[in-house]
């Protein structure tokens, strides 16, 4: 990634870009075979960005069986594991190449800063697809010990046909947690992008075949949860589905499941992350400086978010004071203001939803800093002191730029509120005292437990939930892979059988 | 959400009659219309093969398109031709549709050139642009020379104008490919002897030349098929069909046929223009008498219901 353009340039970038509209279905653009279309609209302006086809059930009937007749005639799946490897390599390097343009489509369909776009977005996107391809023949299948007269082979199998349901905070990048693993293991997929955020996801499937990917293998069916997703999710021929998004639609994917044809299915889901800031922390400053990019990083819709910040009561003045000093650099505006850090959120919608969580902030909390909303969907960075430990405002999950404060008095009750949540994806914990920091990391039930830094690891690690986070696999990581496989026991019998056998 | 164009039942693809000296006969025209709406078809091609587009000027096929539209006011949906060796002629057939109002456009293959597949895409999506309406491909192999396959389907995709395809090739494979592998496409017969066989694969509409002069045969074909499924029925009508298909189909005068037998009903359909000439008189008679047991025989079949 080069240097960041200045606004205009953004802009001009903006007004040429040719925006994919149609789903893509067997290696090509096709309309919905209803014909209906949705309108996609920039949440940071409320300008009409394209009309999207509107799938329906024949939609992902279509894609299914494409995705099935590909993964059956082996055209991917029984591909040699470094010709795979060469493929998503080449994509890799075909999103690397057309990075500016995706960075900028994913900026004016997410409302998300083109800074981080550019930075985090794109750049992510690439190397977490390398990661995948490069893994391909690099994992090896197992033997199992066993007697003289028999081996026992454990082979890992692609799963088959997936359907990849993806959220969107992140559509370029959770599109890539999940492509990745699955076209690495062989599986063939159907995505369903969520219905706000589609270009990117499309433009990476048109740049997969222009890469070698083989029609069939990667659909994308566009539209809303209830015409698109339930029907992939209740499909009998999908053999997996992998969600990523809000809790009450991953519980319904279950369903789908079981009243199908028992589908695996893995969820990532919510989180209401805590972040906790014990009085023996060091550096305050830097702390400060973690505690802000954890709560307020991509709007704040981000299931990782360090959403509720957990702090010693003799230390919580000083920190309060630095957390609102660092949240005051992080200034909202035009996404393609590549000084911008907050953008717009996603949708119309979405801003009203977290609209109702800052009301009830400015009505019942203290506010530290921030509280208000302007232009657009535009949401600022907003901290708020709650008492009630059972108040929404500590409870809920509101995916925008809102943190909410817990004090507390000693290292067990920060733990104790910490878990007191039914989510658990990811815990950070800031201690200069090396014997609490492991303790805690280990008390705290998350998936992800960071110590003295807020992030989610990386690629090498997997990253996904406790409780009712999620469940099922994990993204990242080579365990990524392991839920798009299966395994699969050969048992050879290598006995002489001479003395046994019938004359 | 927009919904597209759903192409359902008969579509006239409207012969151009003409003056002794070959100027437009816009009266008849006109009574053709007239006829056809009546008749109960359910919509109306301005600029197609058969209503001789190759031999007439940009200037001309445009004005013909605007006294459609315009006499049609609204009753039918009317789509027009864009087809033309010039992609420059083309474009301007297409904006000049959309100005005028027309419901959609038919976009054939540049003939003669014989561009690849990309090549022949890419030409599309630029008349598409230039329409921005609903777009009714149109292969027809036989006159174009190259037919609109998969790589073809596949990048017109990008554009969601396209919503259907007039099936001109005469090839079953091919009704085969857009039934299961292109459902978005709507696919319309445009090869008259193969109707049924159309509809049994799904289509819904079909863009027959024939309806010109048996409007009502061709519907009562249409609905046995398509609306009611009775395909027993379909069969019987379309038996009853076949030996006027194979005079339209398979016996070289196609439009001549179409244009005498539009004369037959009464109205005036003139000349043909240059290079095609007339049917002698044996051909006209042949034509009449097959139009005329086809009439009877249909007939008998739907009053038989």
């Amino acid at each position: 990634m080069g240097d960041l353009l200045t606004t205009a340039e953004y802009k001009a970038i903006a007004a040429t870009l040719e925006l994919p509209q149609n789903a893509f279905i067997d290696g090509s653009f096709r309309p919905a075979i209803s014909g209906k279309s949705f309108t996609t609209v920039n949440p940071a302006t409320g300008a009409a960005l394209a009309e999207i086809a509107a799938c329906g059930a024949e939609d992902v009937d279509l894609a299914v069986s494409k995705a099935r007749e590909s993964f059956d005639d082996g055209r991917w799946s029984r591909l040699h594991p470094a010709a795979r490897k060469e493929v998503l390599l080449r994509l890799a390097k075909l999103i690397e190449r057309n990075s500016r343009e995706l960075a900028v489509m994913e900026s004016l369909d997410s409302g998300k800063t083109i800074f981080d776009c550019e930075t985090v977005d794109v750049p992510e996107t690439v190397h977490v697809l390398k990661w995948h391809a490069e893994l391909i023949d690099k994992i090896y299948d197992q033997v199992a010990p066993a007697s003289d007269d028999h081996i026992a082979m454990i082979l890992r199998e692609p799963v088959g046909v997936v359907g990849l349901v993806l959220p969107w905070n992140f559509p370029l990048l959770m599109l890539a947690w999940k492509i990745g693993p699955a076209l690495a293991a062989g599986c063939t997929v159907v995505v369903k992008p969520a219905a706000e955020t589609t270009l990117t996801t499309l433009r990476v499937a048109e740049l997969a075949v222009e890469a070698g990917l083989p029609r069939g293998v990667l659909n994308v069916v566009t539209g809303s949860g209830s015409e698109v997703g339930e029907p992939l999710g209740r499909h009998p021929d999908v053999d997996m589905v992998s969600f990523t998004g809000s809790t009450a639609t991953g519980r319904r994917f279950l369903h789908y499941s079981a009243d199908s044809n028992l589908k695996e299915v893995v969820l990532e889901l919510g989180g209401k992350n805590p972040c906790i800031v014990l009085d023996d922390a060091e550096d305050l400053d830097a702390v400060a400086a973690h505690v802000v990019n954890g709560a307020f990083w991509n709007m704040g819709e981000n299931c990782s978010a360090a959403s509720r910040l957990i702090v010693q009561k003799a230390i919580k003045p000083k920190l309060l004071e630095r957390v609102a000093a660092h949240a005051r650099e992080w200034n909202s505006g035009d996404p393609l203001d590549p000084s911008v850090r907050v953008g717009a959120l996603v949708s119309q919608a979405h801003f009203e939803k977290v609209s109702g969580y800052l009301a009830q902030a400015v009505k019942s909390g203290r506010i530290v800093l921030g509280g208000e909303s302007h232009g657009g969907t535009h949401v600022a960075p907003t901290v708020v002191e709650v008492t009630d430990r059972d108040d929404r405002l500590a409870r809920e999950e509101i995916f925008g730029p809102i943190l909410t404060v817990i004090e507390v008095a000693r290292f067990e009750e920060a733990i104790a509120v910490a878990n007191d949540t039914k989510y658990g994806l990811a815990a950070s914990i800031f201690t200069a005292n090396g014997k609490r920091a492991l303790r805690g990391a280990r008390m705290l039930r998350a998936g992800t437990v960071t110590v003295n830094s807020f992030g989610e690891g990386d690629i090498t690690t997997p990253f996904g939930g406790y409780k009712q986070s999620g469940f099922g696999g994990r993204d990242n990581g080579i365990h990524a892979h392991d839920q798009y496989t299966q395994l699969k026991t050969i048992w050879l019998d290598l006995s002489d059988h001479a003395d046994t056998a019938l004359d | 959400m927009t919904a597209r164009m759903v192409l359902e039942g008969i579509y006239t693809p409207l012969i151009t009659p003409l003056h002794a000296d070959g100027s437009f006969d816009l009266d008849s025209l006109a009574a053709l219309i007239e006829t056809l709406v009546s008749a109960g078809v359910h919509g109306l091609i301005s600029g197609g093969s058969t209503g001789e587009n190759y031999a007439q000027s940009v200037d001309e096929r445009l004005a013909l398109a605007r006294f459609t539209v315009e006499r049609v006011a609204g009753r039918l949906p009317v789509i027009i031709g864009t087809g033309a060796m010039r992609t420059e002629d083309s474009l301007a057939l297409a904006k000049g549709a959309r100005e005028m109002g027309a419901d959609a456009i038919l976009l054939g293959t540049p003939p003669y050139s014989v561009p690849t597949e990309r090549e022949n895409a890419l030409n599309a999506l630029a008349i598409d642009r230039a329409a921005d309406l609903p777009v009714i491909l149109y292969n027809y192999p036989g006159r174009m020379g190259v037919e609109m396959g998969r790589d073809f389907l596949d990048r017109v995709g990008r554009s969601r104008n396209v919503i259907g395809i007039k099936e001109s090739s005469g090839d079953i494979n091919r009704v085969h490919l857009l039934a299961r592998d292109y459902p978005h496409i709507q696919m319309s017969c445009g090869m008259d002897d193969q109707a049924l066989e159309f509809f049994a694969w799904g289509a819904r509409s079909w863009i027959c030349a024939g309806s010109n002069f048996l409007p009502r045969e061709h519907v009562a074909l249409y609905e046995a098929c398509a609306i009611r499924g009775d395909f027993d029925k379909g069969r019987r009508i379309m038996s009853a069909m076949l030996p006027l298909m194979r005079v339209l189909e398979q016996g070289g005068k196609f439009i001549q046929c179409v244009k005498h037998g539009v004369e037959v009903t009464g109205v005036s359909a003139g000349p043909m223009r240059p290079p095609l000439k007339g049917l002698n008189k044996d051909e006209k008679r042949a034509l009449e008498q097959v139009i005329g047991v086809l009439k009877t025989s249909v007939a008998a079949i739907t009053e038989g219901n």
